[in-house]
Protein backbone atom coordinates (compact mmCIF):
# COMPACT_ATOMS: atom_id res chain seq x y z
CA UNK A 1 0.00 0.00 0.00
CA UNK A 2 1.24 3.20 -1.24
CA UNK A 3 1.11 6.26 0.80
CA UNK A 4 1.29 10.35 0.35
CA UNK A 5 3.23 12.60 2.35
CA UNK A 6 3.25 15.64 2.76
CA UNK A 7 6.22 18.35 4.21
CA UNK A 8 6.70 21.95 4.40
CA UNK A 9 3.40 22.12 2.51
CA UNK A 10 3.99 19.81 -0.28
CA UNK A 11 2.93 16.79 -1.18
CA UNK A 12 5.88 13.82 -1.44
CA UNK A 13 5.16 10.31 -2.45
CA UNK A 14 4.14 8.06 -3.19
CA UNK A 15 6.31 5.77 -0.70
CA UNK A 16 5.87 2.37 0.35
CA UNK A 17 4.44 1.64 3.69
CA UNK A 18 8.22 0.61 4.77
CA UNK A 19 9.66 3.19 3.65
CA UNK A 20 7.21 5.55 5.21
CA UNK A 21 7.92 3.31 8.36
CA UNK A 22 11.48 4.17 8.21
CA UNK A 23 11.38 7.79 7.22
CA UNK A 24 8.85 8.09 10.53
CA UNK A 25 11.57 6.30 12.87
CA UNK A 26 14.33 8.28 11.62
CA UNK A 27 12.04 11.19 12.52
CA UNK A 28 12.25 12.90 8.42
CA UNK A 29 8.42 12.60 8.61
CA UNK A 30 7.31 13.92 12.03
CA UNK A 31 4.56 12.46 13.86
CA UNK A 32 2.94 15.97 13.13
CA UNK A 33 3.25 15.69 9.21
CA UNK A 34 -0.02 14.76 7.43
CA UNK A 35 -0.19 11.41 5.24
CA UNK A 36 -2.81 9.66 3.23
CA UNK A 37 -3.21 6.72 1.35
CA UNK A 38 -6.40 5.46 -1.27
CA UNK A 39 -9.57 5.00 1.11
CA UNK A 40 -8.88 7.43 3.67
CA UNK A 41 -11.46 10.33 3.99
CA UNK A 42 -8.52 12.92 4.78
CA UNK A 43 -4.74 13.42 5.69
CA UNK A 44 -3.78 12.75 9.22
CA UNK A 45 -0.94 13.67 11.08
CA UNK A 46 1.38 10.60 10.74
CA UNK A 47 1.25 9.98 14.85
CA UNK A 48 -2.39 9.48 14.40
CA UNK A 49 -3.02 6.57 11.75
CA UNK A 50 -2.57 2.52 13.60
CA UNK A 51 -0.47 1.56 11.18
CA UNK A 52 2.31 4.29 12.68
CA UNK A 53 1.36 4.69 16.00
CA UNK A 54 4.09 4.53 18.16
CA UNK A 55 6.71 4.02 15.06
CA UNK A 56 7.92 8.16 15.68
CA UNK A 57 9.64 9.26 19.04
CA UNK A 58 7.18 11.64 19.38
CA UNK A 59 4.03 9.67 18.32
CA UNK A 60 2.92 10.12 21.75
CA UNK A 61 3.17 13.72 22.43
CA UNK A 62 0.11 15.68 21.29
CA UNK A 63 1.07 17.75 18.56
CA UNK A 64 1.63 21.29 18.20
CA UNK A 65 -1.48 23.28 16.58
CA UNK A 66 -1.12 23.46 12.96
CA UNK A 67 -1.75 26.36 11.09
CA UNK A 68 -5.77 26.92 10.75
CA UNK A 69 -6.07 23.91 12.54
CA UNK A 70 -7.39 23.58 15.85
CA UNK A 71 -4.90 21.87 19.14
CA UNK A 72 -5.70 18.69 19.32
CA UNK A 73 -5.96 16.79 22.44
CA UNK A 74 -5.29 12.76 22.29
CA UNK A 75 -7.84 11.99 25.26
CA UNK A 76 -9.18 7.91 25.00
CA UNK A 77 -9.12 6.07 21.39
CA UNK A 78 -11.26 7.63 19.25
CA UNK A 79 -12.16 6.13 16.31
CA UNK A 80 -10.85 7.32 12.57
CA UNK A 81 -14.29 9.45 11.93
CA UNK A 82 -14.44 11.58 14.90
CA UNK A 83 -10.27 12.80 14.96
CA UNK A 84 -10.31 16.49 15.10
CA UNK A 85 -10.29 18.03 11.98
CA UNK A 86 -12.08 15.78 10.23
CA UNK A 87 -15.26 16.19 11.50
CA UNK A 88 -16.46 18.85 8.43
CA UNK A 89 -17.44 22.18 9.60
CA UNK A 90 -19.06 23.41 6.26
CA UNK A 91 -18.24 26.75 6.87
CA UNK A 92 -17.36 27.64 3.02
CA UNK A 93 -20.78 25.62 1.85
CA UNK A 94 -23.22 27.45 4.04
CA UNK A 95 -21.52 30.61 3.23
CA UNK A 96 -21.90 30.14 -0.44
CA UNK A 97 -25.29 28.73 0.45
CA UNK A 98 -26.53 31.48 2.25
CA UNK A 99 -24.88 34.34 -0.08
CA UNK A 100 -26.02 33.01 -3.47
CA UNK A 101 -29.92 31.41 -1.89
CA UNK A 102 -30.82 34.31 0.01
CA UNK A 103 -32.28 32.10 2.22
CA UNK A 104 -32.54 32.59 5.89
CA UNK A 105 -31.45 29.33 6.81
CA UNK A 106 -28.14 29.57 5.57
CA UNK A 107 -27.46 31.75 8.74
CA UNK A 108 -28.23 29.15 10.76
CA UNK A 109 -26.15 26.37 9.32
CA UNK A 110 -23.20 29.19 9.46
CA UNK A 111 -23.69 29.57 13.52
CA UNK A 112 -23.69 25.85 13.59
CA UNK A 113 -20.65 25.46 11.27
CA UNK A 114 -19.21 28.06 13.24
CA UNK A 115 -19.47 25.65 16.58
CA UNK A 116 -17.67 22.76 15.11
CA UNK A 117 -14.00 23.80 15.30
CA UNK A 118 -14.52 25.57 18.81
CA UNK A 119 -16.30 21.87 20.11
CA UNK A 120 -13.90 19.76 18.77
CA UNK A 121 -11.20 22.50 20.23
CA UNK A 122 -12.90 21.79 23.73
CA UNK A 123 -13.00 17.98 23.15
CA UNK A 124 -16.76 17.49 22.54
CA UNK A 125 -16.20 15.24 20.25
CA UNK A 126 -20.36 14.22 19.85
CA UNK A 127 -21.55 18.15 20.22
CA UNK A 128 -18.87 18.86 17.64
CA UNK A 129 -20.62 15.76 15.06
CA UNK A 130 -24.07 17.16 16.04
CA UNK A 131 -23.06 20.49 15.27
CA UNK A 132 -21.15 19.54 11.99
CA UNK A 133 -24.75 17.25 11.24
CA UNK A 134 -27.32 20.62 11.38
CA UNK A 135 -24.50 22.90 9.25
CA UNK A 136 -25.03 20.33 6.58
CA UNK A 137 -28.74 19.60 7.31
CA UNK A 138 -29.74 22.90 7.17
CA UNK A 139 -27.13 23.94 4.43
CA UNK A 140 -28.86 21.63 2.07
CA UNK A 141 -32.25 22.48 3.37
CA UNK A 142 -31.21 26.17 2.25
CA UNK A 143 -29.88 24.87 -1.39
CA UNK A 144 -32.92 22.54 -1.78
CA UNK A 145 -35.91 25.26 -1.24
CA UNK A 146 -33.90 27.57 -2.82
CA UNK A 147 -33.82 24.95 -5.89
CA UNK A 148 -37.63 24.58 -5.14
CA UNK A 149 -38.66 28.06 -5.53
CA UNK A 150 -36.30 28.24 -8.51
CA UNK A 151 -38.17 25.26 -10.28
CA UNK A 152 -41.79 26.70 -9.13
CA UNK A 153 -40.34 30.32 -10.65
CA UNK A 154 -39.48 28.93 -13.95
CA UNK A 155 -42.48 27.03 -14.83
CA UNK A 156 -44.81 29.97 -13.58
CA UNK A 157 -42.39 31.71 -15.75
CA UNK A 158 -42.50 29.38 -18.83
CA UNK A 159 -46.12 29.03 -18.78
CA UNK A 160 -46.99 32.88 -18.73
CA UNK A 161 -44.39 32.99 -22.00
CA UNK A 162 -46.61 30.61 -23.33
CA UNK A 163 -49.88 31.77 -23.07
CA UNK A 164 -48.40 34.80 -24.23
CA UNK A 165 -48.63 37.30 -20.69
CA UNK A 166 -45.39 37.99 -20.45
CA UNK A 167 -45.32 41.89 -19.24
CA UNK B 1 -30.02 50.68 -6.07
CA UNK B 2 -32.77 49.74 -8.04
CA UNK B 3 -31.53 48.60 -11.14
CA UNK B 4 -31.39 45.33 -11.62
CA UNK B 5 -29.41 42.93 -13.92
CA UNK B 6 -29.53 45.49 -17.17
CA UNK B 7 -31.92 43.17 -19.05
CA UNK B 8 -35.34 43.66 -17.09
CA UNK B 9 -34.93 41.00 -14.51
CA UNK B 10 -35.24 37.87 -15.56
CA UNK B 11 -33.28 37.03 -12.19
CA UNK B 12 -35.73 36.35 -10.19
CA UNK B 13 -34.49 38.53 -7.36
CA UNK B 14 -34.57 37.56 -3.57
CA UNK B 15 -37.30 35.22 -2.69
CA UNK B 16 -36.91 36.27 1.02
CA UNK B 17 -36.89 40.19 -0.28
CA UNK B 18 -40.22 39.69 -1.86
CA UNK B 19 -41.98 37.38 0.75
CA UNK B 20 -40.86 39.69 4.20
CA UNK B 21 -39.82 43.01 2.38
CA UNK B 22 -36.23 42.63 4.32
CA UNK B 23 -32.67 42.07 2.87
CA UNK B 24 -31.27 38.85 3.04
CA UNK B 25 -27.16 39.06 3.59
CA UNK B 26 -26.92 37.83 -0.09
CA UNK B 27 -29.33 40.38 -1.24
CA UNK B 28 -27.39 42.47 -3.76
CA UNK B 29 -25.12 39.78 -4.86
CA UNK B 30 -26.62 39.52 -8.45
CA UNK B 31 -26.13 43.26 -9.38
CA UNK B 32 -22.93 43.27 -7.27
CA UNK B 33 -21.41 40.35 -9.60
CA UNK B 34 -23.05 42.27 -13.06
CA UNK B 35 -21.04 45.34 -11.82
CA UNK B 36 -17.95 43.56 -11.28
CA UNK B 37 -18.10 41.58 -14.37
CA UNK B 38 -18.29 44.72 -16.26
CA UNK B 39 -15.78 46.15 -14.38
CA UNK B 40 -17.29 48.51 -11.57
CA UNK B 41 -16.30 47.27 -8.59
CA UNK B 42 -16.48 49.96 -6.27
CA UNK B 43 -20.25 49.91 -7.71
CA UNK B 44 -20.26 45.85 -6.61
CA UNK B 45 -18.76 47.25 -3.05
CA UNK B 46 -21.52 49.35 -2.34
CA UNK B 47 -23.88 46.71 -3.59
CA UNK B 48 -23.18 44.21 -0.89
CA UNK B 49 -19.32 44.82 1.12
CA UNK B 50 -20.06 41.83 2.80
CA UNK B 51 -20.67 39.30 0.03
CA UNK B 52 -17.91 40.89 -2.20
CA UNK B 53 -15.60 39.61 0.42
CA UNK B 54 -16.73 36.65 1.48
CA UNK B 55 -17.64 34.66 -1.43
CA UNK B 56 -14.74 35.08 -2.87
CA UNK B 57 -13.08 33.73 -0.09
CA UNK B 58 -15.86 31.19 0.17
CA UNK B 59 -15.43 30.05 -2.83
CA UNK B 60 -11.84 29.14 -3.24
CA UNK B 61 -12.44 27.27 0.36
CA UNK B 62 -15.03 25.52 -1.22
CA UNK B 63 -13.15 24.91 -4.38
CA UNK B 64 -10.01 23.68 -2.87
CA UNK B 65 -12.50 21.16 -0.91
CA UNK B 66 -14.47 20.28 -4.30
CA UNK B 67 -11.17 19.56 -6.03
CA UNK B 68 -9.95 17.00 -3.64
CA UNK B 69 -13.04 15.67 -3.96
CA UNK B 70 -13.55 15.45 -7.57
CA UNK B 71 -9.54 13.93 -7.53
CA UNK B 72 -10.29 11.50 -4.79
CA UNK B 73 -7.64 12.60 -2.98
CA UNK B 74 -8.29 15.66 -0.33
CA UNK B 75 -5.20 18.15 -0.75
CA UNK B 76 -2.90 18.34 2.20
CA UNK B 77 -3.91 22.25 3.06
CA UNK B 78 -7.34 24.04 2.90
CA UNK B 79 -8.65 27.21 3.57
CA UNK B 80 -9.54 27.62 7.83
CA UNK B 81 -10.49 30.20 9.63
CA UNK B 82 -10.09 28.68 12.63
CA UNK B 83 -12.82 28.63 15.61
CA UNK B 84 -12.07 32.12 15.99
CA UNK B 85 -12.18 33.15 12.42
CA UNK B 86 -15.51 30.88 11.65
CA UNK B 87 -17.02 32.99 14.90
CA UNK B 88 -16.27 36.33 13.80
CA UNK B 89 -17.40 35.10 10.31
CA UNK B 90 -20.86 34.34 11.95
CA UNK B 91 -21.31 37.34 13.67
CA UNK B 92 -20.46 39.80 11.42
CA UNK B 93 -23.24 37.52 9.03
CA UNK B 94 -25.99 38.13 11.48
CA UNK B 95 -24.68 42.16 12.41
CA UNK B 96 -24.73 42.59 8.84
CA UNK B 97 -28.05 41.25 8.20
CA UNK B 98 -29.97 42.81 10.79
CA UNK B 99 -27.83 46.24 10.42
CA UNK B 100 -28.69 46.61 6.85
CA UNK B 101 -32.28 46.28 7.55
CA UNK B 102 -32.23 48.96 10.22
CA UNK B 103 -30.51 51.61 8.23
Amino acid sequence: MSWYYSKNGMQLGPVAEEELLAKSKSGEVAATDLIWKEGMSDWKPLGQVPEFQGSSPMAMTPPPTQMGSVPMQQPAPMNSNQMPGVIPNYLWQSIVVTVLCCMPFGVVSIVYAAKVDGLVARGDIAGATAASKSAKTWAIAAAASWLAIMAIYFLVFISAAASGNLN
Amino acid sequence: MLRETGGRGWMPGCFFKKATGFDCPGCGMTRATYATLHGRIGEAFLLNPFGMVLLPLALIGLGIEVFGWVRGKPLPFRLNPGRWGATVIAVVMIVWWVGRNLI
